[in-house]
């Protein structure tokens, strides 16, 4: 916006109302086109309350039951000698791998050290953001071994994929992180393609990224990367990525994982400890029982890193959906999970660390219907239950199986109006509008009015794909559904694209490093 | 609604002894539907007593039972909690008729090594795959997780089976599948057996990429697939040989 406009907008500047802006035809097409969204929004600032379902008892009672399941059950951390020593250490129990905590235990860890909100540097200081508290960041959706777009249908996901995903994502000012695995390469050795993924992040966006956790070197390799891009000085000290640990429910931890948790915990860096429920499959089919389950894998999880190095930033993840039990097929947007990110913000907020969940999550195929109305469940649900982190915000299909072109556009246009409802209500004098009801009185109308002059431009959100025009203007226009308008535009923000200045030096040393430690070991497949 | 429920399921005292063989042989049918372990033992060995072949209580009474399931579960009539139960009351029957089976030479349906390969440990999808098996009749060494090619090489040594079915939840494990088979191809024993492979992030043109002979998209393909591989693969070496 320009300062021109925003005087303007001020109310009592004197202006004569409603005199009409000089802007011109090409700086209003500019400014038109581009829609509400700022261009430097770091994260949503939350001004309205969250839904909270659950009363005080019965977060206590999930609680209490979380509580009787680390100490009864236990919590196996498999294949990582050390988690069991710290573990026994710590002053829990341990038999085998089977880890068992008196009551109280992983909540007092996580209380007494974990931060409640962190900053996340960026390698552009206007984009670091800040995960926690009343934010909402959105970040684009990770893991997809395939893509999916109108052109080529379904297909295993390439690097270049990978890159166009990054480059949209910097593109799309609704989004305010990078991500991570926004899909998996798989035309690139197993080993080896950590490297180019984060080389990606660095070189394609300037937002905050997310590590490598497939394998505790790969999660090294991260951690050396950004170490050139940041300095040596900065990178223990302050934190510059946030990477995803899954927990392997149900109530287990393997090796890969706490392998990785723990190269990041050591240098300061964030780790989202993600309960991962499919529930009749991974957790009992109740709400309650799920609740009880996603909090206590995350409180061992977040408890563990605080164990590795007291202060590391944690966030209390979940992913939550549901089997089908006739066919064991995992579904999206149904009721049940909603319930469950609901009760789990509650319980994410009564422990005072940042939460993750969400996303436009779907089991749709295609961008139809079903996408469009299991994304905007899951999305609405997550930005009502206070979601800090939210993963999977767009281009998510299939169960995450596959990642859309074109359901990534609609999806960035959802995210988008999300923070525009979590803003709330503007109640300044300006929004007030007393002088507009004067201006116009009975009848009439407000379309001319010097209120409605001095507003209209960012009153509404304005749909970057929906179609509101007549049926006969739609007609003119190729009659297109939704995601054919979205292909329409992926393909011009890809061409429109320019990546955003990274200091050669810098690069040099980058490729370098990839250089050479790619010729260190022979390409593997495992 | 509880009531009513109750009452419309409210159980008959049979006595299966007191039946005679169609009308027991369908009463196992409906017991295996409802996944009544108990019953189909006792009812397999009621059949023995009464002279009844290995072969035909196996074909005529679990077999033809677990076929119906089979139909009602692709329908969506029967959910997966409950073709679990029909599968482990097949199981149970089997128990009693592997040894009589293997005894008069009669070939088993089939025999499969499963596991989920190296640096993966997701087996859900893979228990179901071998529960589904077992509830087709096959005999099935189920290997656990996280697979080398020697865990893989080991099992197929000792169990000789007709499958080798592989396993894997990661985009970073499912190449592994390669690796598996290219050491067996090395090794000469590739056509020794039939693999197959299965997983979330998989698809047909993986299968077909990593030298597998099938990929199944879920346990009940495989199911369906897998001992129509083993007949297909003995009428050819019977041919060719």
């Amino acid at each position: 916006m320009t300062d021109n406009l925003r005087r303007k907008r001020a109310p009592g500047r004197g202006t004569r109302a409603g005199r009409p802006l000089r802007a011109g035809r090409a700086r209003k097409h500019d400014l038109r086109r581009r829609g509400i969204v700022d261009e430097y929004t770091t994260w949503i600032d939350r001004r309205i309350p969250h839904i909270e379902i659950l009363d005080t008892e019965a977060l206590e009672l999930i609680e209490h039951n979380a509580d009787t399941v680390l100490e009864e059950i236990g919590i196996e951390f498999r294949g990582f000698p050390r988690a069991l020593k710290l573990w026994k250490d710590a002053g829990a129990d341990v038999d085998g791998e089977r880890v068992r905590f008196p009551r109280g235990l992983c909540r007092s860890l996580v209380q007494a050290t974990a931060p409640s909100e962190y900053t996340q540097h960026a390698r552009n200081p206007k984009r670091s953001t800040i995960i926690g508290g009343d934010r909402t960041v959105l970040v684009p959706a990770y893991g997809s071994p395939f893509v999916h777009d109108l052109d080529r249908g379904r297909r295993y996901a390439t690097i270049e994929d990978f890159r166009n995903f990054v480059k949209l994502t910097y593109m799309s000012p609704g989004l305010h992180h990078s991500g991570g695995t926004v899909c998996e390469p798989v035309d690139l050795p197993v080993n080896k393609r950590h490297f180019d993924m984060v080389y990606s992040h660095i070189r394609y966006t300037d937002k905050p990224f997310m590590g490598s956790v497939t394998h505790p070197e790969r999660a090294e390799d991260t951690v050396a990367m950004v170490k050139l891009l940041f300095g040596e000085d900065f990178v223990p000290l302050k934190t510059v990525l946030t990477s995803l640990i899954n927990v392997n429910s149900p109530l287990t931890f393997d090796a890969t994982m706490l392998g990785a948790a723990t190269i990041y915990a050591e240098n300061n860096q964030a780790t989202v400890i993600s309960p991962f429920l499919l529930a009749g499959a991974m957790s009992p089919v109740t709400i309650a029982g799920s609740l009880t389950q996603i909090l206590a894998e995350a409180l061992a999880g977040m408890a563990y890193i605080q164990l590795v190095h007291p202060g590391a930033p944690v966030v209390f993840g979940s992913f939550a959906a549901a089997v089908s039990m006739q066919s064991g097929a995992p579904t999206f947007g149904t009721p049940e999970p909603s319930l469950v990110l609901y009760g789990v913000g509650q319980l994410a907020r009564r422990l005072g660390v940042p939460f993750r969940s969400g996303g436009g999550l779907c089991a749709a195929k295609l961008p139809d219907a079903q996408a469009a109305y299991e994304s905007a469940n899951t999305l609405q649900t997550a930005a009502m239950a206070g979601v800090n982190f939210m993963l999977h915000t767009a281009g998510w299909l299939e169960g995450g199986l596959a990642m859309g072109y074109e359901k990534f556009i609609l999806d960035v246009d959802q995210a988008n109006m999300i923070a525009v409802l979590l803003r709330g209500v503007d109640l300044s004098e300006n929004a007030q509008a007393l002088d507009a009801l004067r201006e116009v009185g009975p009848g009439s109308h407000f379309l001319g009015a010097a209120h409605t002059l001095e507003n209209f431009e960012t009153a509404f959100y304005r749909s970057t794909v929906a179609d509101n025009n007549s049926f006969e203007q739609w007609q003119q226009d190729g009659s297109l559904d939704a995601a054919q308008r979205a292909n329409g535009i992926w393909k011009q923000m890809l061409k429109d694209y320019e990546p955003p200045k990274l200091d050669p030096a810098i690069h040099e040393e980058l490729l370098a490093f990839i250089e050479r430690r790619k010729s260190e070991f022979e390409d593997r497949d495992y | 609604m509880a009531m009513e429920h109750a009452a419309v399921l409210e159980e008959e005292d049979i006595v299966l002894s007191e039946l005679d063989d169609g009308e027991l042989v369908e009463q196992m049918h409906e017991d295996l539907y409802d996944g009544l372990r108990e019953e189909i033992v006792e009812g397999t060995s009621i059949l023995l007593e009464r002279n009844w072949g290995a072969e035909k209580v196996l074909n005529e009474a679990l077999v033809e039972g677990m076929r119906i399931v089979g139909i009602d579960f692709r329908d969506g009539i029967l959910f997966v909690p409950e073709v679990l139960l029909a599968a482990n009351a097949m199981k149970g029957g089997m128990e009693i008729l592997r040894p009589l089976l293997s005894e008069t030479g009669v070939k088993p349906i089939g025999k499969m090594v499963i596991g989920t390969v190296k640096g993966d440990i997701h087996d859900i999808g893979k228990n179901l795959v071998g529960m589904m098996l077992e509830g087709a009749g096959f005999e099935v060494f189920d290997i656990g997780i996280n697979n080398s090619v020697e865990d893989y090489f080991e099992a197929m040594e000792k169990h000789r089976p007709d499958i080798l079915g592989m396993s894997a939840l990661l985009t970073t494990t499912m190449p592994y599948m390669k690796v598996v088979i290219d050491e067996m191809v090395k090794q000469n024993i590739r056509d020794d057996y039939i693999v197959l492979v299965g997983g979330a992030p998989l698809n047909e043109e993986f299968g077909r990429a990593v030298g597998a002979d099938g990929y199944c998209r879920d346990a009940a393909q495989a199911a369906d697939v897998a001992p129509a591989m083993v007949r297909t693969r003995r009428l050819g070496a019977a041919v060719n040989g």
